[in-house]
């Protein structure tokens, strides 16, 4: 092994800048070393932080609408309220028979007779005050209702059922058939997601994993020396579960990103077409959402490091 | 300090590397284990810093069983067993100087006074005015120099040196094989596997002959008689 660099192989060859001095590697080389192998991958970290990012934009999608919807049930849960709709010509005796009727149930807290010019005003408010509905239309359309609120949600169902049976009831809304169907849903969507995207979460692990061993492979020599010379195998993994961190939090960042982007566009426009849905905003949403991301991020990231390196360091 | 005994091994091919190999390496000694290429000496080193475990059977180094050490305690057995390749095995990045401090910093257990040792090491291998070389301006000789440098970079009391003469010429070999009989005249357990039946002859030590995966002759003052290849 003839000596390579020639022009330097002088017997008393001093290298500029070489302090020789023993630096205890520490948290410093382990963040370097991570970084340095993130940023030597180039192309291939770029489709681990991509790959990453559509796994967690699946689990934060979920997430958020989850998050959405809960809040609606909490909504509809604080109301506790069946509303009784009157026959249209109902007399007042029949008014003042189902009123008493339903007071006279249990579990019922109070009782709102709204009659239709109240429901009228309180549409206008709603809506807002450009309309005036009074002026475009002759007959007002809306029903006399009582709005009953029940002691707890338990309640309602029963009550629903009960004010049915009244005579000059039309139809009755119980808020709870409304939140046991949003519950399903808030479950169903938990799930999906859930699943979703534990299924791209493997394939983020094995892209990652793949992606850190390209690092471990430039690495080799580096790994078998500090093997030989007894370093511990905890610190011959930090710089790759640095590097799996990484990946992980730019992925979490993007997916964050998006997640909240397409909430935006999508409540928005949920807003508009149900103004009486009350749904958190965007940023309340991914602030809730970005620090589970970054978590499950950072996991699978960490997860796939060890993968990566598991055959080199095996303690 | 190191001690076999009726260590066998099978890899899982089905190839016996070792077959009831007994032997006793005193604190102090210098050994040469020696038989032609594929007869497990390799194999044998490798159990001493525990890179492979044995079928069946025990290898104690200072006296503890390594062949039941929990993984977690095997960096500090490395630490105790200084090793040495016929590839020298060296980082091309980085100069003799810093090959040597890398084993001392990626353990993170620094010495007082560990630039001294480094440079101090240097200069007992014969290389200090070589100190910023690369391994790729350095000669094979100097190239295992720094590696034995690095090998005893922790004070080990036990130094193997797996055909350490193996991509060497002959002036050159025998100068590393000194260089290894000296360090174990300061105190250090010296095992050396080779196939170079000069420097074996010529140095006159305790030869332990190993073929076909088992002990055919172990010589206090030996030569590499009786070979085969």
């Amino acid at each position: 092994m003839p000596a390579a660099g020639t022009e330097a192989s002088g017997p008393a060859t001093r290298r500029r800048g070489s302090a020789r001095r023993v630096r205890p590697l520490g948290v410093r080389y382990a963040l370097a070393e991570g970084a340095q192998g993130f940023v030597r991958n180039g192309l291939m970290s770029v489709a681990s932080v991509v790959i990453t990012a559509v796994t967690l934009v699946a689990l934060g999608g979920a997430l958020a609408v989850a998050g959405a919807l809960n809040h609606v049930a909490a909504t509809l849960e604080r109301q506790l309220q069946v509303v009784v709709y009157l026959r249209p010509g109902v007399t007042p005796e029949e008014i003042a028979a189902a009123h008493s009727r339903l007071e006279g149930m249990p579990g019922v807290a109070g009782i709102e007779y709204v009659s239709p010019e109240e429901a009228m005003r309180r549409l206008e408010a709603q809506v807002g005050p450009q309309a005036k509905f009074r002026d475009l239309l002759q007959h007002n359309p809306l029903p006399g209702s009582f709005v009953v609120t029940a002691t707890g949600s338990d309640r309602l169902a029963a009550i629903a059922a009960a004010a049915r049976e009244l005579p000059g009831v039309d139809e009755v809304r119980d808020g709870g058939h409304v939140l046991e169907r949003l519950l399903a849903v808030i479950k169903a969507v938990r799930l999906g997601g859930t699943a979703g995207g534990a299924a791209l979460a493997c394939i983020a692990l094995i892209v990652i994993a793949g992606t850190i061993r390209l690092t471990v492979f430039a690495r080799r020599a580096e790994i078998e020396v500090m093997r030989l010379v007894g370093a511990t195998a905890w610190f011959i993994r930090w710089p790759f579960v640095v590097e799996g961190a990484v990946t992980g939090a730019c992925g979490a960042c993007a997916a964050a990103a998006v997640v909240a982007a397409g909430y935006a566009l999508i409540a928005g426009g949920a807003a508009r077409a149900l103004p009486f849905v009350p749904l958190p905003g965007a940023g309340e949403v991914a602030f809730d959402i970005v620090w589970k991301l970054l978590v499950w991020g950072v996991v699978i990231g960490v997860a796939a490091s060890l993968l990566a390196v598991r055959r080199y360091v095996r303690a | 300090m190191v001690e076999f005994s009726g260590v066998s091994k099978t890899y899982a091919n089905g190839v016996t590397a070792l077959h009831d190999v007994s032997l006793d390496i005193a604190t102090g000694d210098f050994v040469f284990i020696v038989g032609p290429t594929g007869v497990g000496k390799s194999t044998l080193m490798k159990m001493i810093y525990r890179e492979e475990l044995p079928t069946r059977g025990t290898v104690r180094v200072e006296g503890r069983d390594v062949t039941r050490m929990p993984a977690r305690d095997v960096p500090y057995l490395r630490r105790r067993v200084g090793v040495v390749f016929q590839d020298f095995r060296l980082l091309p990045r980085r100069t003799a100087w810093e090959n040597v401090a890398f084993a001392l910093e990626v353990t993170g257990a620094l010495p007082l006074h560990a630039d001294r040792r480094v440079t101090d090491l240097l200069e007992t291998v014969g290389l200090a005015a070589r100190a910023d070389a690369r391994p790729g301006e350095l000669s094979a000789g100097e190239q295992q120099r720094v590696s034995i440098a690095r090998a005893l970079v922790h004070r080990p009391r036990l130094l193997l040196a797996d055909e350490p003469t193996g991509n060497l010429d002959p002036d050159t070999s025998w100068e590393i094989i000194r260089l290894l009989a000296r360090i174990n005249e300061d105190g250090t357990t010296v095992v050396v596997t080779t196939h170079d039946h000069t420097v074996v002859d010529r140095l006159r030590r305790r030869v332990i002959a190993i073929d076909r995966g088992a002990v055919v002759r172990d010589d206090a003052e030996g030569v590499y008689a009786g070979r085969r290849d």
